[in-house]
């Protein structure tokens, strides 16, 4: 079997995958004894306005009834209507899901140029006094709450030395570029828009920190064993036997195999960074799918759980295959078939 | 090796203080104008720091909660309203005059001429009939503001192009239905814009979510959910010389941490989300003023009759009696404030009496005499929320005080409200609004069983209290019906089954720049047109970029890069040693 089948099989995996996830978020959004419809009109509606509404979204059809009908529209490629915002879901993820891309990504920049570097510096330096220093980094950065330490950086950065803008995507004064893919980044270039693009940029140093830095740690832990491993192997004593630099050694013959874990976890951290964080956002007031999903959660908005539930569900699987796909460019010795 | 390690630590220490020396002697000194700086945003932009996650729709026939609401007052206008802080008296808003027939059914109200829409067509009776029937035919939220009085669209209609009469199903006290056009339900939109963008026969609903079409004194730009709501003055605005300001931006800021440090720095002009904590750290500081009013939100404790022993008096008075009511004021840090009845000061018709305060033995001896000398179990449902937590453990440890054991169970607002609708909780901790500021809201809803509202989630089927809570809604001489509600309040006071906690206190943080600004107690009276900004006349407006801003950011960047040159360093040397 070639590449080109295995990602085919990996594809339709994937659709039961997703389907299972489906019904499984439908049974349990569904089963908990809430009611969205009260949560939206608040304590003071009359009853006969519940049912109502209840009525007009068709909440009051059979489960089974509502689950074929949301399968079906599924489908259709309608993820619903969102009770709250009373936009299509899919609009809404549309919407959300760009301020998270771009966060994850910088996190994930951000992740990785502090994690690697530490990982190998620990890994060469085992046992020294810089590796335990690089080692208590890394595990403050697993160990520091992400609300303590973005209110943390936004007290000292925003508020006592002003150099990084306050919570939120933009300043106030900065008109947002027109919404061409929805990331600020890209529209404001493509518009010329230099003023808004280094405003966005200013502001997504801090939270893009503050989550980078949670996950740097990962990687540098991973970095670490993975290289202490290869390390050991007789190729690096055949290398270092031969008379060639450690330098050499290190990034030429032992990296490139070290970094196989390490991009397995690269991966799995960037699908878990675009599922949205809910404090980080929270805190540095960042419209993003963990607010969206988090207040569709708290207001038992099924179709918004639903869509939210499904876009991430969609990114895990993917990130995961291309991380097997990229064990192959890695790595000569693994072969799919 | 160790060597070369210590110079380069020294080396760096060395830069670090040279870069601090440096930039601490170039930091300019402060001065007076200083201390008078302006704001550092645009004068001609009001921004507001609140956590809008509750909002749902900008469509007035739609929308119910406190952030959408604050915003359909300023882009539309209702046919009456209050002007803050009065809520006694109601004024023309819309409509300039009114007149009601003998029996208060038929109420003709005459529209002001030469009003027009944002977009400049003018404002007549068809868009007032066109406005009220379509709150009534969408049958949103909050329709049964409107739908109590009118059932059927059709008792709505237009008699000139400046008149609208309004027939009420029956008759009901004048100054009740007045007041209840106040709310944002009743504002007026422009029948050409929304039926431009209609779609399946929703009244144009879809797109009224984050669109405006009135006349108010703001137009709504753009709704950006969890970010940001953009307010930008109308042009076309009645109102000579207002409004003040050219722009509203209400950011959206769930953190309160966030917001007191924004409006700490000045970038938000008012805060309106910060914990007492927060408002006690920016008392005393001279540009930034707290602005406070007694809100129109009770917290109370529910209980249900048809649990046994509830639906004993004596054993719901013991309650009463067991609540150390001053020290839940005191934990609340000046957000709460003392109140008894069920309809809150401020609220026209509100009985101040407070009899109840902790009094261990009265409520044991009332236990006793109800056949409970040594109590018995309940459990208490409250959300998970701050404070309403804190005070159900501070309840429980009241109430076993007087040997009731209670079981605290935390649920959200959504499964909560599912089971009290049902009658199924035993005793609750919630709280409870005002919709509008007529006593009949809260009269009903604790008093009328058969409105199905709090009474009878509580199962308290009283007649006497259900009506005379009815005949004070029905009574036309104003003061013998706030007579009839004082006495109603007298009675739930000792025979309801609950217990009001306070009444909530809001306090808003809001920079001294900012002239006009009143606190709300309501949640859809608040006008922001008179609203303004006053620069203080000695300010200079600087250069965009400050020195102490490229000093310090130089420093970091120095720093930065001394320490990344240092590590690259030692790295190349560290490998060098390994090598050999």
């Amino acid at each position: 079997m070639d590449l080109k089948t295995y990602i085919l099989r990996r594809i339709i995996l994937m659709i039961f995958v997703v389907w299972g996830v489906l019904t499984l978020t439908f049974i349990i959004s569904h089963m908990i004894p809430a009611d969205p419809i009260g949560a939206i009109l608040g304590p003071q509606a009359p009853p006969e306005l519940v049912e109502k509404i209840r009525h007009e979204w068709g909440l009051d059809k059979p489960l089974y009834q509502q689950y074929i009908d949301y399968i079906i529209n599924f489908l259709k490629g309608d993820l619903g209507k969102s009770i709250r915002t009373n936009k299509p879901v899919s609009y809404d993820l549309m919407k959300f899901f760009p301020a998270t891309i771009e966060l994850a990504t910088f996190s994930l920049i951000i992740a990785i140029i502090i994690g690697i570097p530490i990982g190998i510096i620990s890994g060469v330096k085992k046992d020294t006094m810089i590796d335990h220093i690089s080692r208590l980094f890394a595990l403050s950065g697993v160990s520091t709450p992400v609300f303590w330490l973005g209110l943390v950086l936004l007290y000292i950065f925003y508020y006592m030395l002003g150099i990084l803008p306050g919570p939120g995507r933009l300043d106030s004064s900065i008109s947002a570029p027109p919404r061409i893919t929805g990331l600020l980044l890209i529209d404001s270039l493509v518009t010329g828009r230099f003023d808004a693009f280094t405003n966005a940029l200013l502001h997504l140093v801090m939270p893009s920190f503050v989550l980078g830095f949670y996950s740097a740690a990962s990687i540098a832990r991973i970095t670490r064993a993975s290289l202490l491993e290869v390390l050991s192997k007789d190729y690096i004593r055949t290398a270092r036997s031969k008379g060639l630099k450690e330098r050499i050694v290190i990034f030429r013959h032992a990296l490139r195999n070290a970094l196989i874990p390490t991009v397995t976890v690269i991966g799995l951290t960037y699908g878990s960074l675009l599922e949205g964080a809910v404090l980080t956002e929270t805190i540095f007031a960042w419209p993003g799918l963990g607010r969206y999903s988090s207040q569709a959660c708290l207001y038992m908005d099924f179709m918004a759980v639903m869509g939210s539930v499904l876009l991430i569900a969609l990114i895990y699987s993917i990130a995961n295959l291309i991380v097997d796909i990229a064990y192959a460019f890695l790595d000569p010795r693994i072969r799919y078939g | 090796m160790r060597k070369e390690y210590l110079i380069g630590v020294i080396v760096v220490v060395l830069i670090v203080i040279a870069a601090g020396a440096y930039y601490y002697y170039t930091l300019p000194k402060p001065t007076e104008e200083e201390t008078t700086a302006p704001p550092p945003t645009d004068v001609e932009t009001l921004i507001i720091a609140m956590d809008t996650s509750d909002a749902v729709s900008m469509d007035p026939a739609r929308a119910y909660e406190f952030s959408s609401c604050f915003v359909i007052n300023q882009i539309y206008d209702k046919l009456v309203d209050f002007e803050l802080p009065d809520l006694s008296t109601v004024k023309p808003e819309i409509a300039e005059s009114w007149e009601y027939s003998e029996n208060g059914t038929v109420w003709i109200f005459h529209i002001r001429h030469g009003i027009k829409f944002a977009n400049g067509d003018p404002l007549t009776a068809d868009a007032v009939v066109y406005s009220l029937r379509r709150v009534i035919q969408l049958g949103q939220t909050a329709s049964w503001v409107l739908t109590q009085f009118v059932s059927s669209p059709d008792q709505i209609q237009k008699v000139d192009d400046y008149t609208v009469k309004i027939v009420l199903d029956k008759p009901v006290a004048p100054s009740f239905f007045l007041t209840t056009l106040t709310f944002t339900t009743t504002a007026i939109v422009n029948p050409n814009v929304v039926e431009a963008h209609a779609k399946n026969g929703d009244m144009g609903s879809e797109w009224m979510t984050d669109h405006s079409a009135g006349s108010g004194p703001f137009i709504l730009e753009k709704w950006e959910r969890e970010s940001e709501i953009v307010l930008v003055a109308n042009p076309n605005y009645w109102k000579e010389g207002l409004p003040k300001v050219k722009k509203i931006i209400v950011k959206h800021v769930p953190e309160p941490t966030d917001q007191l440090l924004l409006i700490s720095k000045g970038d938000v002009d008012v805060a309106t989300g910060l914990t007492p904590d927060q408002i006690a750290q920016l008392k005393g500081r001279e540009d930034i003023k707290i602005v406070s009013t007694p809100r129109q939100h009770i917290v109370y404790l529910g209980m249900n009759v048809k649990v046994e022993p509830l639906g004993n008096e004596k054993v719901r008075l013991a309650i009463k009696y067991a609540i150390d009511y001053d020290g839940i004021i005191k934990m609340l840090k000046g957000s709460a404030m003392k109140w008894q009845t069920i309809i809150p000061y401020t609220v026209p018709g509100a009985l101040n009496s407070t009899p109840f305060s902790k009094d261990v033995e009265k409520a044991k001896q009332l236990l006793a005499e109800a056949g409970y000398p040594n109590g018995f179990e309940i459990t208490l449902t409250t959300p998970p929320v701050y404070p309403y937590a804190d005070i159900a453990s501070k309840i429980k440890a009241d109430l076993e005080e007087i040997g009731i054991q209670v079981k605290i169970v935390q649920m959200t607002a959504a499964e909560m409200y599912e089971k009290y609708r049902k009658q199924g909780l035993e005793i609750v901790l919630a709280g409870w609004g005002c919709d509008y500021p007529d006593p009949d809201n809260n009269a009903k809803a604790f008093g009328d069983y058969r409105v199905h509202q709090l009474a009878w989630r509580n199962c308290w089927y009283d007649d006497h209290a259900a009506d005379l809570a009815e005949a004070a809604g029905l009574e036309f001489d104003t003061k013998k019906r706030l007579e009839m509600y004082k006495e109603l309040q007298e009675y739930i006071l000792y025979h309801g089954p609950y217990a009001v906690l306070y009444q909530e206190v809001a306090q808003e943080a809001v920079r001294s720049w900012v002239k006009n600004y009143l606190p709300d107690p309501s949640f859809f009276l608040q006008d922001l047109s008179k609203v303004y900004k006053e620069i203080p006349s000695k300010a200079s407006t600087g250069c965009i970029l400050p020195l102490n801003y490229i000093l310090s950011s130089l420093t970091v960047f120095i720093i930065a890069n001394v320490a990344l040159l240092y590590v690259a360093e030692y790295l190349r040397r560290a490998s060098y040693h390994l090598v050999n």
